[in-house]
């Protein structure tokens, strides 16, 4: 029952997908995660994140394996990062942690 | 689920599982052990405490008696429950006044025994049960190697356990009741796993987050204080009510006598069922001298009831208070929840003794993980010289799981006899009989022999560790029975109960014939 490989990228594809969930999975995480440091009580999203931010992590990394293609998954979450550190620039200017 | 998605979450899910599997195993092993370490620990010591956080000591006696050997004049002083025992964690700050600094020397860390206020290093409060306790997070690696080892061990279980759900998703119930121990082998090692796995997967999935939590949670913290707070830990950790607060050192001793004690008392005495678990001096016997009383309500009364009160000890007033009565924080909530479902220490013995039960379960789906992963391989079309290969993997990771069993049970005689035993007896004794044990094994070359050996083994072992216990300290377990010593009674118990179901099960084992 092993599974068949036919469905199973290999090398370049399968490093980008291996990496995109690993380091991309994790930059989406934490970018999402102090975005919303911003909107909401900073100290409850930090405190949730500390448990949140595994179950997130983890999530997407199996999104990348589910890729067709690994380099597109990682353009995605280096875009969904982008935006998150938008919001982070202008919550840091509009509405400061720490003055 | 298509074809696809089916094969790739199927392909992640074992290469995650047998990349983590020998890892994995220790800690569920050793944490399994861990639910009872302070068992553990009372056991060794022949010593039998009263089972409560609450900090059972004279605390204006014991703290005249660190006077004496310290002069604690200006010092910050913490007395600390952190388990079981009978021997409490004191740490101390070098004193603030710079003209006695120089005799009384620095920080201090020690425990005091709570009985008599002798003081014991780390090293001579060394027990297997805080080696067995340390060993599941796999302290005894270099640090922090061990620590980032076992925290990202922790999360690609998770990972392993969500993929393992998406997989078996269809069939969860369906499956649920199937158990085909006459069918193929291949038949056997899944249902075991899914079903077993099922039962165990709300435990698992919080052993995993939470283990993720305790290890590697720098890496989501440390983001946080990068770009939340320009660099400035020090006022994440406030925000997070980590630290304590500050009162300034007046180098002016105090003209009242004082007393900790009635501190705790008027502490207790504002909330009912109150147990407390630390006392921090600030500024001892200064003008500016404080007590915090810091605890929580007994979990019978209130699960998430964590409560502080802080008094100015000139005038006797409270001078900051947090009850445990009123609504609780969603910050203290969160971390005291996840410390509490991953200690399991909220609900007596029966929660321990399931938590351990389920910590077994999950080697047990570890195991029967690995052997689908040969047993799937052992076919046909698959090269004679890759299946050997397969098996000698298999081979040596069963090696090293298994004999933990035996060489934990040695282990437990080993501290009895040779007495005191400290960290580095406890080390050699348990990782050198490890690797031999594990040795022997791997060069006898046959599954079933390791597996039916090592159950025996252990519980050969097993059956003497009440014997020797009685033998070395003459406290037998129907005195310790009669004596209500219950910790002691709990470990001699424990090992009769543990030896005869392994017991019986290495009896029931039968070689299966390859056909």
């Amino acid at each position: 029952m092993p599974a068949n490989p036919k469905y199973l990228s290999s090398n370049w594809q399968r490093f980008a997908k291996i990496t995109a969930g690993f380091l991309g999975g994790y930059f989406v995480t934490i970018s999402f995660h102090l975005a919303i440091s911003f909107i909401f009580n900073h100290v409850n999203v930090i405190i949730t994140s500390s448990f949140s931010g595994f179950i997130v992590w983890s999530a997407l990394m199996i999104l990348a394996f589910l890729a067709k293609n690994g380099w597109k998954i990682w353009v995605i979450y280096l875009l969904l990062t982008l935006l998150f550190s938008i919001i982070i620039y202008f919550g840091k200017i509009y509405n400061p942690i720490i003055s | 689920m298509k074809n696809r998605t089916y094969n790739i979450i199927f392909h992640t899910h074992t290469v995650s599982g047998i990349v983590i599997s020998v890892v994995l195993y220790i800690i569920f092993f050793a944490g399994s052990f861990s639910f009872f370490r302070d068992e553990i620990v009372n056991w060794e010591r022949n010593q039998s405490v009263e089972i409560t956080d609450d900090i059972q000591l004279d605390f204006d006696k014991a703290l005249n008696s660190l006077h004496q050997n310290y002069n604690l004049f200006g010092r910050d002083i913490e007395l600390k429950k952190y388990y079981i025992e009978q021997r409490i964690a004191v740490s101390m700050s070098a004193s603030k006044d710079s003209v006695t600094a120089n005799k009384t020397e620095g920080s201090k860390f020690f425990y005091l025994e709570t009985k008599n206020n002798t003081e014991h290093t780390y090293d001579d409060s060394y027990t297997l049960g805080e080696f067995l306790y340390r060993l599941h997070f796999l302290a005894q690696v270099y640090y922090p190697i061990g620590y980032y080892l076992s925290g990202f061990v922790a999360f690609f279980f998770l990972f392993a356990i969500i993929t393992g759900v998406i997989i078996h998703w269809k069939k969860i119930i369906s499956n649920f009741y199937v158990f085909r121990p006459l069918a193929k082998l291949k038949a056997m090692w899944t249902d075991a796993h899914t079903t077993l796995g099922l039962i165990g997967l709300p435990f698992q999935f919080v052993y995993a987050v939470t283990g993720a939590f305790f290890m590697i949670k720098l890496l989501l913290v440390a983001p946080s204080v990068l770009f939340l707070y320009g660099g400035n830990d020090a006022k994440l950790y406030e925000d997070l009510e980590y630290t304590h607060s500050q009162y300034q050192f007046k180098n002016n001793a105090i003209s009242s006598n004082f007393s900790v004690n009635s501190f705790v008392a008027s502490t207790k005495k504002l909330w009912n069922n109150f147990e407390v678990i630390e006392i921090h001096i600030f500024n001892y016997g200064d003008e500016n001298m404080h007590v915090l009383v810091n605890g929580h309500l007994n979990y019978s009364s209130k699960f998430n009831g964590v409560g502080e009160a802080i008094f100015n000890v000139k005038n006797g007033e409270v001078v900051s208070k947090k009850s445990p009565i009123t609504k609780t924080s969603y910050l203290d909530g969160v971390k005291n929840v996840l410390y509490r479902i991953h200690y399991g220490d909220y609900g007596g013995y029966p929660l321990k003794i399931i938590s351990f039960i389920l910590g077994l379960i999950s080697c047990f789906v570890i195991i029967s993980g690995v052997m689908i992963w040969l047993v799937a391989r052992d076919k046909k079309n698959i090269s004679e010289k890759k299946r050997r290969f397969n098996e000698r993997i298999v081979r040596i990771y069963l090696a090293i799981c298994l004999s933990m069993y035996p060489i934990t049970a040695l282990s437990f005689i080993a501290v009895k006899v040779i007495q005191p035993a400290n960290s580095s007896f406890i080390y050699y004794f348990y990782f050198i009989g490890w690797l031999l044990l594990s040795l022997f094994f791997m060069l006898k070359k046959d599954l079933h022999f390791i597996n039916k050996y090592t159950l025996l083994s252990g519980s050969i072992i097993g059956f003497f560790i009440p014997i020797s216990n009685g033998i070395m300290t003459g406290n037998w377990f129907w005195e310790a029975f009669i004596n209500q010593q219950y910790q002691i009674l709990f470990v001699d118990l424990f090992w009769i109960v543990l030896a005869s179901i392994t017991l019986w099960v290495s009896f029931q084992l039968k070689q299966i014939h390859k056909k």
